[in-house]
């Protein structure tokens, strides 16, 4: 059941919200917290430095990111966002699966033990307001460093996930993304973005991630999004389409919702 | 524009397919497929027929799902070995037409190789037709992931009007364990060259229920269609039946895994899935209508020789030095003059390749 748990942690969090603008150049001001259900825990710890994990995850994918901002480039605020994750022992978790009758529910073969493995990300972020919306592009490079031998029958051929964890069998990849982000009322807005991973060498060698919210803004404490999730990739077998979240058994798509929650560590000053 | 952007948002939800097909019409369209080069093929009047379950190329891989073996994915370059050693053999015997039951299409236990594609391009084969008994984007059973098993007819001749025939479900499973397990067919092609139809199946193991006889039925129904319209059909498969008088018809002990106990008073199942062939009333006789009406390649009187045996799970030989104890592979036909004399084979020394052992047959066309 903890399992279970997890894993339904762990497809949230893919899923991603991601919103209150974690993805932007950005930083959140000094003493304010930020966190979703399934959205990562961010604190500006200062001006100029921003801490963000998964405190739900952290025990079995240890997890830190943190953001710092760099000098302007022509009306373009920057940043750049460095990510540490250890994803060894949730996937050895998800190997050992979950008894069910006789069965074994579980995303990797039991017969795979994944070795230790640390993920680097490093990103540059650059946001920019316009007239018509928010824009952010970024960029940058993933590592992923396996201490072992990884077998390539231990991936997890399914959308977001494949790509993600791809790293670790290509040792290398890239991302390139794109966010658009635009208040339709005072307390409605849209948010869409577009996310191209790459991973030359790999037989599953890229994906292109598009996401639609809507956001309601009830306070300067609270949020609340829903929207879709739309992913295009290759994989080993061919390429695939889908509209996401998937519910398998009713074969349909449905919107996903979060909740996102906001404060500020000495004041109710926000932003 | 906002039509535009509508019909583009149509486009890309209705472009992705189901996360498990569940295969809604009972009857569609088969796969088609084609050798990238073509061998030249004329029409023979003694073309050889084989029927053969490659277990998706995993040779005696000892696969969880049956031969109480604990592996899940197999490694890429072994299946390759594997489907090397078939193609030797399907070269080797100069087939014209083959019916392969458990043939695995971008499987990831089977390193995502397209072994349709695979066979065609490497033997003498030209055409090919696929209807899949199990597709599912991932079968969160032991990690096994992506999976597409199925029936194939390989032919040196080209085939037209391949047709999937749904055949039922079993009823012995949860709606859950259902919507993730086989959905077995009947696979039909014509070959005009030959003027026949091919028929292939492969009806259900493991069944505790009546479903092997539903499937036998249909099986029985598409072949006196076949005939009573006045065509000619070659027939075959894994029909997962005894031949009338088989002497066992229960193999539990025989398939048992050392972690297992069957035949204890009190205790369910009594027998083991699969292992046991009397489930329901006229079970042990299920093939006697096909053999009553329809030409048998290896003959009645020999059926169950143990020459003619072709299945044993890779246990019974590991714990029992038993490589085969039953007969569950078949080929029939309608056309008068049957199969040539003497032609009929069951390939034991084929065993390492598969753990079921294929049977050939020569058909005498030689009134045409």
């Amino acid at each position: 059941m903890k399992n279970i748990l997890y894993i339904v942690i762990l497809i949230g969090q893919l899923y991603g919200a991601q919103n209150w603008a974690p993805h932007s150049a950005h930083l959140l001001p000094a003493q304010r917290w930020e966190m979703g259900v399934f959205q990562p825990f961010r604190y500006g710890y200062t001006e100029t430095f921003e801490v963000s994990l998964h405190p739900l995850l952290f025990f079995i994918m240890p997890n830190l990111s943190f953001k710092v901002p760099h000098q302007n480039m022509g009306g373009w605020v920057t940043a750049s966002r460095h990510s540490l994750i250890y994803p060894t022992p949730i996937l050895n978790l998800v190997s050992k699966g979950t008894k069910i009758g006789n069965n074994i529910a579980s995303l990797i073969s039991p017969n795979f033990h994944i070795p230790p493995m640390i993920g680097i990300s490093n990103d540059w972020v650059m946001s920019r307001s316009l007239d018509l919306a928010d824009i952010t592009l970024h960029g940058g490079i993933d590592l992923g460093i396996v201490v072992g031998d990884l077998d390539e029958r231990s991936s997890i051929d399914l959308p977001l996930v494949y790509h993600r964890l791809g790293v670790y069998y290509n040792t290398w990849g890239l991302d390139l993304g794109f966010d658009i982000f635009r208040y339709l009322t005072k307390r409605l807005g849209i948010h869409a973005d577009i996310d191209l991973r790459l991973l030359p060498g790999l037989s599953g060698n890229y994906d292109v991630e598009h996401k639609f919210l809507f956001i309601w803004n009830k306070s300067e404490r609270f949020q609340f999004c829903t929207g879709y999730k739309f992913f295009y990739g290759k994989f080993p077998y061919g390429k695939q389409a889908r509209f996401l979240p998937y519910l398998p058994l009713m074969e349909t798509w449905i919107p996903f919702f979060e909740m996102q929650f906001s404060r500020d560590r000495v004041s109710s000053k926000t932003q | 524009m906002n039509c535009r952007i509508l019909l583009i948002g149509l486009t890309l939800f209705y472009s992705c397919e189901p996360f498990v097909n569940e295969f809604p019409n009972e009857i569609s369209v088969a796969e088609m497929y084609e050798s990238v080069a073509k061998t030249p093929a004329v029409a023979t009047a003694a073309p050889q027929v084989i029927t053969w379950n490659i277990r998706f190329g995993s040779a005696r891989f000892p696969f969880y799902g049956d031969s109480c073996g604990d592996k899940v994915i197999a490694k890429k370059n072994d299946i390759k070995d594997n489907l090397d050693n078939i193609v030797a053999e399907i070269n080797s015997l100069d087939l014209d037409i083959i019916l392969l039951q458990e043939v695995d299409m971008f499987s990831k236990r089977s390193g995502y190789i397209n072994q349709i594609q695979y066979l065609l391009d490497n033997t003498a084969m030209n055409y090919g037709c696929y209807a899949s008994i199990w597709q599912a984007d991932f079968i969160p059973n032991y990690g096994l992931g992506r999976v597409d098993l199925g029936n194939a007819i390989l032919s040196k001749y080209e085939l037209n009007d391949a047709e999937r025939i749904q055949l039922q479900l079993r009823t012995d499973q949860s709606g859950l364990v259902q919507y993730f397990y086989l959905r077995r067919n009947i696979l039909k092609v014509k070959i005009p060259n030959l003027n026949l139809y091919a028929i292939n199946i492969h009806a259900t193991a493991f069944a505790t229920d009546d479903t092997k006889q539903k499937h036998i039925d249909k099986f029985i129904q598409v072949l006196a269609d076949i005939d009573i319209s006045g065509n000619r059909f070659i027939a075959g498969g894994d029909l997962n039946s005894l031949p009338p008088g088989a002497p066992v018809i229960d193999f539990c002990e025989h398939d048992m895994c050392t972690d297992e106990n069957f035949h204890t008073k009190d205790k369910e199942p009594y027998h083991k899935e699969g292992s046991y062939f009397n489930n329901f009333s006229g079970e042990p006789d299920i093939l006697q209508p096909l053999y009553a009406s329809y030409i048998p390649g290896i003959p009645s009187q020999m059926m169950n020789n143990p020459e003619h045996l072709t299945h044993a799970p890779s246990t019974s030989n590991e714990q029992m030095g038993i490589k085969y104890d039953r007969k569950l592979d078949y080929l029939f036909t309608n056309i008068a003059e049957g199969w040539m004399a003497g032609s009929a084979s069951t390939h034991q020394n084929l065993w390492p390749l598969s753990d079921h052992i294929p049977v050939s047959a020569v058909l005498n066309l030689t009134d045409d």
